[in-house]
């Protein structure tokens, strides 16, 4: 473990900045901070980065003070300090970007930046001064480059990048010096995120400190000075981010050599089994027509939005299709409701399990019985002897881990996906849809919904998978097909996999936009 | 390199946005203009159907009975803007009514409209602690509170109404200045004032934050449990105006009034495009939604529709309007 206290913070005298220093944090019998160090320095950018569960989150909280260590202190220029809430560190400076933007949809902008300090008429702060609201906007907005917005305008008609430009403002109204950043560029565009990285750059230069949160390893190493790694709640290691590769950074990530993460690929040559024919929903997709056979995996690639997920919706009954045909074992099927597709024998595991998958409230084996066509969820009634039976078996095969019995909230991502792939594999579906089934679980997981995925393959089961992950479909799936623009743009099977080709593909309905991208990045 | 495939994976260019704020852009103003013109047609179409709709005497009539519910409406959609709710708006009135009959036959007709007014500060300040500091739901703090209210009113009076007003408390009610009925002013003018505190007090502003991102509130260092009980005793405040006014209308202290207060409110405040998740709406839309309901209840006695009928039809209007709010909020 290297320490995050270089010496020459000794020299200096009192070290400067926000640190962490040997905060423990424990909820239940999970300890999920053990005795992490970290600072954040004026003018300094810090990366931090770790696998979900990996503990970025209760850290992030602990210094902004929504939760308390149980052990170890947050100190500010050397000095313990305890914060009761993220409102209270404020007022030390502190600022925190939650994913979550907080923003007041109804108000204005210069409303929103002055929010709790409005500027006032009178001496006592009743009323509210528009007038210098916008003023003071305006300057903040101008020193972040973001002069393109109207101080005047509604909050909630602002795009992302424009609300987190919002909310930083609102910060350097507050005169913040700490800045954490919680994946700031996840829903950004590429020419958003490098504005966006433009402005941390100011921050820097101006001698504010900037705790970087992302999953972006190319950006973590391209804007930070310094990177810290999380791992199982410990932080590994901090290390200069010049020095550092992103393959470096996803071992110490995961503590293991990436290799292990597929199973190897088991060959398949079954009959079609589902044949789609010009499938059209316009504006989502259009001309989609594809075979799938009996024990193969599919794999879905293109970027966000591009129109996979909403394909699988149609398939699955969920949006009909206006033009086009599924054909069913030679015969032609049209899904008006899941129902309908659950009882011929398809499943849709969703890309948002919390939304769409699980019943929160309900326990791990009540969820698994929920689907229509599973055994013991049949009838009227509910036989809690063979819902305990089946669920065993499940978590058996699935190697679920934590209580059954629990309502499914409690479990980690990983194991409330399980369940929910569990649920599905109760009813022996023919053709199973996967929909970025290992988005926001840790490493062990995916492996084992990888291999769920090619286990339920081989007994039979026809896949489609869709991932944003290229290499889980390059290492998975038997056969490609790339989308962009609502359009297959791209078919290649395992022998010819090619990650550029992959990527070419995918943007071949954004051309132009990755033509600039390119240009910006160069 | 999962981590690293996503970064390049993982980039949409926005091409929706353009056609969704389209679709959402029609449905503000949908919004904004579909009162109205719902108004309009009402309008037209009692000005048909009755010969005594459109006459003096019925507007007046009209603005008399708008009055109370413009008053009420007026506190309610402040409560709803914190995304909050206020059933007991009805018991209060009738509580109020009861408290300032009584207080006006002992203490004389000032001291008593003020010692009303300040029962129904009081039952705010009720309302806003119970769902502060004891985290009940707003809807379950002020169903409760409706009932406690109504038990109240009804014991301090015995059941009976509260007689013997003097007459220039009860003159009050048909007051005219420059031939608009004296309640219609005081509402118009508790209207004028929530407009102003809410688009020009830090407080009112404050408002539309608490109810609008809770979480933005918080962070930004807004006291919102006080900010949430002062919203409850405006409210309640505004019932008590509306209770004076009844009173008035009715001469005595009725511990019956306002049974149908806390529906026809919820229904002109969100008829008026108030969201009832909180954070969205303006109270000139809400005197639009007041006027829309009194209107329809003034035409509907006209054409002889029984009250019975009536309630239904209200009913109905207001699950009309809660669901434009739904699909509003579903598209934004």
């Amino acid at each position: 473990m290297i320490s995050a206290h270089p010496t020459n913070d000794q020299v200096r005298g009192p070290p400067s900045g926000l640190s962490a220093v040997g905060i423990s944090k424990r909820f239940g019998g999970v300890k999920a901070l053990t005795e992490v160090d970290l600072s954040i320095r004026p003018g300094e950018v810090h990366g931090l980065v770790g696998e979900n569960g990996a503990g970025k989150s209760t850290l992030i909280r602990i210094l902004s003070g929504g939760l308390k260590p149980d052990e170890g202190s947050v100190q500010l220029d050397g000095i313990s300090r305890s914060y009761s809430s993220p409102a209270d560190s404020r007022k030390d400076g502190v600022v925190t970007i939650f994913q979550e933007l907080a923003i007041v949809p109804e108000l204005t902008v210069a409303e929103n930046i002055v929010l709790g300090a409005e500027p006032s008429f009178d001496r006592f702060g009743l009323t509210l001064s528009r007038h210098r609201a916008n003023l003071i906007a305006e300057s903040v907005l101008r020193r972040l480059r973001g002069d393109a917005i109207d101080p005047r305008r509604r909050a909630g008609t602002l795009s992302v990048a424009e609300r987190q430009l919002v909310e930083i403002g609102r910060a350097i109204a507050l005169d913040a010096q700490f800045f954490i950043m919680d994946e700031p560029t996840a829903s950004l565009s590429p020419r958003e995120s490098n504005a966006l990285l433009d402005v941390v750059r100011k921050l820097r230069s101006e001698g504010k400190a900037i705790l970087f949160v992302s999953h972006h390893l190319d950006e973590v190493l391209e804007i930070s000075d310094r990177v810290t790694v999380l791992r199982g709640g410990r932080a590994v290691t901090t290390l200069p981010a010049k020095a550092a590769t992103s393959e470096q950074l996803i071992e110490l990530m995961i503590g293991r050599p990436m290799e292990t993460l597929y199973p190897p690929r088991l060959p398949c040559s079954g009959p079609p089994v589902l044949r789609v024919r010009n499938l059209s929903r316009p504006p989502s997709f259009e001309d989609i027509s594809f075979d799938l056979h009996r024990g193969e995996i599919l794999g879905f690639a293109g970027l966000v939005g591009a129109g996979r997920t909403e394909i699988m919706r149609a398939i699955f009954g969920l949006e009909p299709p206006h033009r086009g045909t599924i054909e069913l074992d030679g015969k032609t099927v049209a899904f008006r409701s899941p129902r309908q597709a659950v009882r011929a024998g398809l499943a849709f595991v969703s890309e948002d399990r919390k939304g769409d998958g699980l019943v929160a409230q309900l326990s791990g084996r009540e969820n698994l019985v929920l689907t229509a066509a599973a055994e013991g969820g049949s009838g009227t009634v509910v036989r809690r002897a063979s819902i305990r039976v089946l669920s065993e078996k499940i978590r058996q095969q699935l190697h679920i881990r934590g209580s059954l019995d629990l309502p499914v909230a409690g479990l980690s991502g990983g194991n409330q996906q399980k369940v929910v792939i569990g649920k599905w594999l109760l009813g022996h579906p023919r053709i199973m849809i996967f929909d970025e089934p290992t988005r926001g679980i840790d490493v062990g997981a995916k492996a084992e919904v990888y291999r769920t995925i090619q286990k339920a393959s081989q007994d039979g089961a026809s896949i489609l998978l869709v991932s944003s992950e290229l290499s889980e479909l390059i290492h998975v799936a038997h056969r490609i097909l790339v989308i962009s623009g609502g359009r297959i743009t791209a078919e290649m099977s395992s022998d010819d996999f090619d990650e550029k080709e992959i990527l070419k593909a995918a943007f071949a309905a954004h051309l132009s936009s990755a033509a600039t991208e390119a240009e910006l990045r160069a | 390199m999962s981590a690293q495939d996503r970064v390049d994976m993982a980039k949409p260019e926005v091409t929706t946005r353009d056609h969704g704020a389209g679709v959402g852009r029609s449905l503000l103003w949908l919004q904004n203009a579909g009162l109205p013109i719902a108004l309009v047609v009402l309008v037209l179409f009692f000005s048909i159907r009755s010969d005594l709709f459109l006459t003096v005497q019925n507007l007046r009539n009209v603005g008399l009975q708008a009055a109370a519910l413009a008053a009420v409406s007026c506190g309610q959609t402040i409560v709803i803007l914190t995304s909050g709710l206020d059933l007991s708006v009805g018991a209060t009135v009738a509580l109020v009514s009861v408290v300032s009959a009584l207080a006006i036959n002992h203490f004389g007709m000032a001291a008593g409209i003020l010692c009303g007014i300040m029962t129904g500060a009081v039952i705010g300040v009720i309302n806003g602690i119970l769902i502060t500091w004891f985290r009940v739901f707003p809807f379950i703090a002020t169903l409760a509170m409706m009932s406690v209210l109504s038990g109240l009113a009804l014991s301090i009076s015995g059941g009976t109404p509260i007689t013997g007003l003097p007459p220039e408390f009860t003159s009050l009610a048909y007051t005219r200045v420059g031939g608009v009925p004296l309640p219609l002013i005081v509402s118009v003018t508790v209207l004028v004032l929530v407009f102003l505190f809410l688009h020009y007090l830090r407080l009112g502003r404050h408002m539309y934050a608490v109810g609008g991102n809770r979480q933005a509130a918080i962070l930004s260092g807004l006291n919102v449990s006080a900010i949430t009980v002062t919203a409850y005793a405006m409210c309640s405040l505004c019932a008590a105006v509306g209770a004076i006014i009844l009173s008035a209308r009715v001469g005595s202290g009725q511990p019956s009034l306002g049974g149908s207060l806390p529906l026809e409110s919820v229904a002109a405040v969100v008829l008026g495009g108030v969201s009832l998740f909180g954070g969205r709406g303006s109270i000139f839309q809400v005197a639009v939604g007041v006027a829309f309901v009194s209107i329809l209840s003034n035409g509907l006695n006209l054409l002889n529709v029984s009250s019975y009928t009536q309630m239904m039809i209200v009913g109905g209007t207001l699950i009309v309007a809660v669901t434009f709010d739904q699909r509003f909020v579903a598209r934004s």
